[in-house]
């Protein structure tokens, strides 16, 4: 049986992709953007999370982990934490103040919550949307999903931020029926410094279903203040498009909700900023400018 | 907190300078209590002894409609209200006396009080600011009067003190009925909800299509036909005669009402520089000497003739869920008939008649109106399909929409009769108004009822889609046709799977209510929940018979008789059976959700997983899970309602199942078996306030999980389509009621998508089929601001339960209840 990990599966989700969705969000990915919302995707393994809020410092968990990972504060060695199977410190803490993300669940398991909805996907026009982290990144419990998803007749959409092995991409394309696909930096040093990777591979999977699949092409963009939102950046992204026949874009405002995430998993927040109005206009303009449609998120 | 949170998506204002002078007056008003009703009434019942019980009760009303002093307020265009003042309660000692002297006297009106809770905040604060300023005494702790009225009531409230329904039954029951100290235990424990003697009525639509169509002169013609023309042969034939004899003094007394509205209104012509409002005076004058004698001519008029079957019918009764009914279709043929009246006009009346249902306040017991937090659940239901099945959706319907988007008073509440062929344009319309955040129009599931209503009532098909209407807050009943004085209260769940997990006795009081037991495996253990729910069941449903026969006799209504069919045809009132159905009296239950969650609980922590002893767990409850934190980590994790969990939702519809059977086993006073149902308005704050720690890891005190199948706040880990997925689990077509409640982030219905998903999930729902949903979309963090600040929310109106309140005049309790709810968002 295919197995992967999973942070996350949310219900009743109508931001990605059309009418009632069920999103799926695999762990792991290739990319750090430093923006990035989701910091417990990026990791392949589960990860311990604790909310400081919630936390009475009663140092149960000290006691209760087998592997000497915590100590008095509570403070977390996280090269230390085995990320047992039974989670000694998680179900040992009464306030809740401790959790894993990442669940390991085999394909079926997913989708039968992913099957559960069905009505909903018929009366909307719905379906699943497989997201990250990058899906590609757990190759064949992807594959598993869509197909279990796909033989049900369900809408498949798929999330990703392109920086995948194109021939993951192939194979997986009959199995789409929407590739939501993320542009965020046209100029490769840039996307290196930001992302941690060039954008070779981005750019060259979008030039793929570009051909392969044009109409099941969405092409959305995270823009974050002082690192996608420039001129430049918005004509290059601009030019990309063109060059690849692709006519419109989605915008996706950068916001800050996700910051308590990187306290929680004891990690620096990277990034912070603050996206005005009128600079998510002037970045809408450029596209206009430039003859590609702005699909405005519902 | 105050910094960050996401608006409402839509929001209106009222669409003209009148109805916002109205809406203004409303709001800086005070909340008064009119004794002027109770006066009048006081002084014919005084001089009508040895009448016949239904001639004395009509005359005494009569006597009262023909003497009220006509006010007319500034801006109004329909006339006519229950008390002199803007917002203004009717005092009815005539219903229960005893309450208001145990308040003068300084006792406690009855063992709820002390969990009840009131708002301090708008109109109320208002109202005890001016009681310092000026001296006035506060009545039911929220009410101004002048020390004079008050000495005057006082008298009232000792004259009616024997006589009124409360005391009648009283006599009757606790003297007569071998299990009475099983109700006064019940009350002492928070089993049951207050004694509802003060407010018993309502649950009712009246014949507003007869009322309109035929006109009071024609009804009083047939009146007097049929006492000439009938010839009694038995003493209970002969009760037909009184009864229309009744209905004929009652119907004149509205008349005179009506006229009277007529001369105040010349009156104030008189004095009137203004031309323009004095030609609206003057066209009032004209309106109320045609209506309701004689059918409306105009739109204008149908809705006064309305408003004054509406007001009277009121008036008459202690009443709460009273209400409007159908109204897009009742006044449609006047609007489609009428090519003067325009579709702004026509939102602009009824924002208009909408300030005028907000007015009407109630002034109970403490305990009720707690429970009600000043709503009294008057709910107009629009849409649904009509006599053949077709979408009946109109532009009327959309017009009180809009009127609700644009002035967003708490009353009345709406709602819309679901069908899938309703037009794309209404729909749209209603779900724009759920987005003002109001928390209305609730969806109902048309079929659903109708399938309900056919097994109660036995009534042919098209009749029952013509007259379904909602009767308060979830509660469907027919329009001009049921018999309306409903239900005892509440049973509190809660309470008895306390008394289940502590053998019998009540862990807060300490009481033993029943003998002990103490379960020896789990089918034991629900046995015994089930054993208590159908004794506490049995005893409410027969203590209330004892009321219903007391309330013949004190305080049977005549005038709300005359527009039930068929009450003139059969020459009863109501409360003889005249009505066509009488299989609408309810018994009312809340909290299943956490006893469903608990037995859930405690089957995997004693008999599956064996983390405890049974006994190990009471010690836990009674220790409120202080020092059992482990122990309790396990409760929280075992599988929760709302989660398409069928370990535990199984339970769920087991009790569902069994409760629906047991309360039709027992006939209602009227000789017909009682219908179940389950509502929730304000119970699970008391409710969670009397009961102890449960095994499904909630602490004493806590509220319960609100509505009827919504899961408890917190608990619902898989999004609101699992809810659904729960929630359609139970066969609604066996209850007459049930309530949804889901909470939205103001961006997961953004936009025209937003809308449209939320209709489907609507649809998806009642495909299913579900019964009842209502939503609340609005940001958590914007209600924390407006506890924090709530001047700058002073017409910020949230969903309670099925009716919505200004959020400034909830009490803290039940603002936290409404933000502690789970909200779903992206």
């Amino acid at each position: 049986m295919t197995t992967g990990l999973v942070f996350d599966i949310q219900h009743y989700a109508v931001h990605d992709g059309p009418g009632i969705r069920t999103l799926v969000f695999l762990k792991g990915c290739p990319l750090r953007c430093v923006w990035c919302c989701n910091p417990e995707s990026q990791e392949p393994g589960p990860e311990l999370r604790h909310a400081s809020a919630r936390c009475r410092t009663c140092h149960r968990c000290v006691e209760l982990c087998p592997h000497r990972a915590v100590s008095q504060g509570p403070l977390f060695e996280r090269s230390l934490c085995a990320r047992c199977d039974d989670r000694p410190c998680v179900d040992g803490c009464f306030e809740s103040a401790l959790a894993v993300s990442g669940r390991r669940m085999t394909a079926a398991q997913v989708i039968d919550r992913v099957a559960a909805d069905l009505d909903f996907y018929r009366n909307s026009g719905g379906g699943v949307t497989v997201s990250g982290g990058e899906p590609f990144s757990q190759r064949s419990f992807l594959l598993a999903i869509l197909e279990g998803c796909h033989d049900l007749g369900i809408h498949t959409a798929v999330e990703t931020c392109g920086h995948a092995p194109s021939p993951r991409l192939i194979e997986a394309e009959p199995l789409i029926d929407l590739f939501l696909f993320d542009l965020k930096l046209a100029d490769p040093s840039a996307h290196a410094r930001l992302t941690g990777q060039d954008n070779s591979l981005v750019i060259g999977n979008l030039r793929l279903l570009a051909r392969r699949c044009p109409r099941k092409l969405a092409v959305r963009m995270p823009v974050i203040p002082g690192c996608t939102d420039s001129d430049e950046n918005v004509a290059g992204i601009a030019r990309l498009l063109r060059e690849t026949g692709i006519h419109s874009i989605e915008l996706q405002p950068y916001h800050s909700l996700g910051g308590f995430k990187y306290t929680e998993l004891g990690k620096p927040i990277p990034f912070e900023g603050n996206l005005d109005a009128p600079a998510l206009a002037r970045v809408r303009e450029g596209f206009l400018r430039a003859g590609i449609t702005v699909v405005s998120r519902p | 907190m105050s910094c960050c949170f996401t608006p409402r998506e839509v929001s209106g204002s009222p669409s003209t300078g009148r109805t916002a002078n109205l809406k203004r007056q409303y709001l800086d008003a005070p909340l008064m209590v009119d004794i002027e009703y109770i006066r009048l009434l006081t002084q014919s019942h005084r001089r009508t002894d040895g009448m016949e019980t239904l001639e004395r009760r009509a005359e005494d009303h009569a006597y009262a409609l023909e003497r009220m002093t006509p006010v007319i307020h500034e801006h109004e265009t329909i006339v006519g209200h229950k008390t002199r003042y803007v917002r203004g309660a009717v005092l009815y000692a005539n219903y229960a006396a005893g309450p208001f002297l145990r308040e003068m006297r300084k006792q406690e009106q009855d063992a709820q009080q002390k969990h009840a809770e009131q708002g301090t905040g708008g109109g109320i604060a208002e109202t005890l600011a001016r009681a310092k300023d000026q001296g006035l005494t506060i009545l039911s702790g929220k009410f101004l009067l002048s020390p004079a009225d008050l000495e005057e009531f006082r008298g009232l409230c000792e004259y009616w003190e024997d006589k009124c329904l409360m005391e009648v039954a009283d006599r009757l029951w606790m003297k007569e009925f071998p299990e009475a100290h099983r109700i006064q235990t019940g009350w002492t424990i928070g089993l049951y909800t207050a004694p509802h003697d003060p407010c018993p009525e309502g649950r009712l639509v009246l014949d507003y299509e007869t009322a309109l169509q035929r006109g009071y002169l024609d009804i009083l013609r047939e009146l007097d036909e049929r006492i000439l023309s009938f010839r009694p042969g038995s003493i209970e034939s002969a009760s037909a005669l009184h009864f229309w004899r009744a209905a004929r003094r009652s119907l004149q007394g509205a008349l005179a009402f009506a006229e009277r509205y007529a001369q105040e209104a010349e009156r104030v012509a008189r004095g009137c520089d203004d031309l323009v409002r004095r030609d609206e005076l003057l066209r009032i004058a004209e309106t109320c000497r045609r209506v309701p004698a004689h059918p409306p001519r105009t739109f204008r008029e149908a809705v006064q003739a309305y408003w004054f079957t509406y007001l009277l019918g009121h008036l008459e009764g202690s009443h709460l869920g009273y209400s409007p009914g159908r109204l897009d279709q009742v006044l449609f043929p006047y609007y489609q008939g009428d090519s003067t009246i325009s579709f702004d006009a026509a939102v602009e009346l009824f924002e208009e008649l909408f300030v005028k249902m907000t007015r009407i306040e109630y002034c109970a017991s403490m305990s009720w109106q707690g429970l009600g937090h000043g709503n009294l659940f008057q709910n107009c239901i629009l849409g649904g399909v009509d006599e053949h099945g077709q979408p009946a959706d109109n532009e009327l319907s959309i017009a009180i929409l809009q009127a609700q988007i644009n002035m967003q008073m708490t009353q009345p509440t709406l709602s819309v009769w679901y069908d899938d062929s309703l037009s794309e344009r209404f729909l749209s319309k209603a779900a724009e108004c759920v987005k003002t955040g109001v928390g209305y129009p609730a969806f109902f599931n048309q079929k659903t009822y109708v399938e309900h209503e056919r097994a109660v009532s036995g009534l042919p098909l098209e009749t029952i889609r013509k007259h379904a209407a909602m009767g308060g807050c979830t509660e469907p009943t027919l329009q001009g046709m049921a018999y309306g004085v409903v239900q005892a209260g509440f049973v509190n769940h809660g309470k008895l799977l306390d008394l289940t997990f502590h053998d019998g006795l009540d862990p807060v009081t300490g009481t033993q209510v029943f003998p002990p037991r103490s379960p020896v495996s789990y089918d034991d253990l629900e046995a015994s929940y089930v054993d208590k729910m159908h004794s506490a069941v049995r005893v409410w449903q027969q203590y209330w018979n004892y009321v219903m026969a007391a309330h013949r006799q004190t305080v049977p209504l005549v005038f709300c008789s005359v527009f039930v069919r068929d009450c003139i045809g059969r020459g009863k009132c109501m409360d003889d059976g005249g009505a066509l159905v009488n299989g609408t009296p309810t018994t009312l239950s809340s909290g299943m959700v956490n006893v469903a969650n608990s037995l859930r609980a405690a089957r995997k922590l004693c008999f599956e997983d064996r983390a405890c002893t049974f006994d190990e767990l009471r010690q836990a409850l009674a220790d409120d899970w202080k020092g059992h934190e482990a122990l309790r980590k396990k409760a929280l994790q075992a599988p929760k309602w709302g989660n398409d969990d069928d370990s535990v939702d199984g339970i769920f519809l087991r009790l569902f199942d069994d409760y629906v059977g047991w309360v039709q086993g027992q006939d209602n006073y009227l000789g017909k078996p009682y219908d179940p149902s389950m509502l929730a308005i304000s119970t699970p704050v008391p409710f969670g306030k009397v009961c102890g720690a449960f095994p499904d890891g909630r602490l004493a005190t806590q509220p319960l999980a609100d509505g009827v199948t919504s899961p408890f706040p917190g608990t619902d880990e898989l999004g609101p389509t699992a809810v659904i997925r729960s929630s359609s689990k139970v066969d609604h077509t066996r209850i007459r009621g049930g309530l949804l409640n889901l909470k939205f982030h103001p961006s997961a219905l953004q936009g025209e998508t937003g809308s449209k998903n939320l209709l489907t999930l609507v649809k998806t729902y009642f495909d299913r089929p579900g019964f009842h949903v209502q939503f609340n979309v609005v940001d958590s963090n914007m209600l924390r601001d407006a506890q924090a600040n709530p001047d700058r929310y002073r017409d910020l109106v949230v969903r309670v339960a099925g009716f919505s309140a200004y959020w400034v005049e909830m009490s803290k309790a039940l603002q936290d209840q409404v933000i502690w709810r789970t909200e779903h968002s992206l």
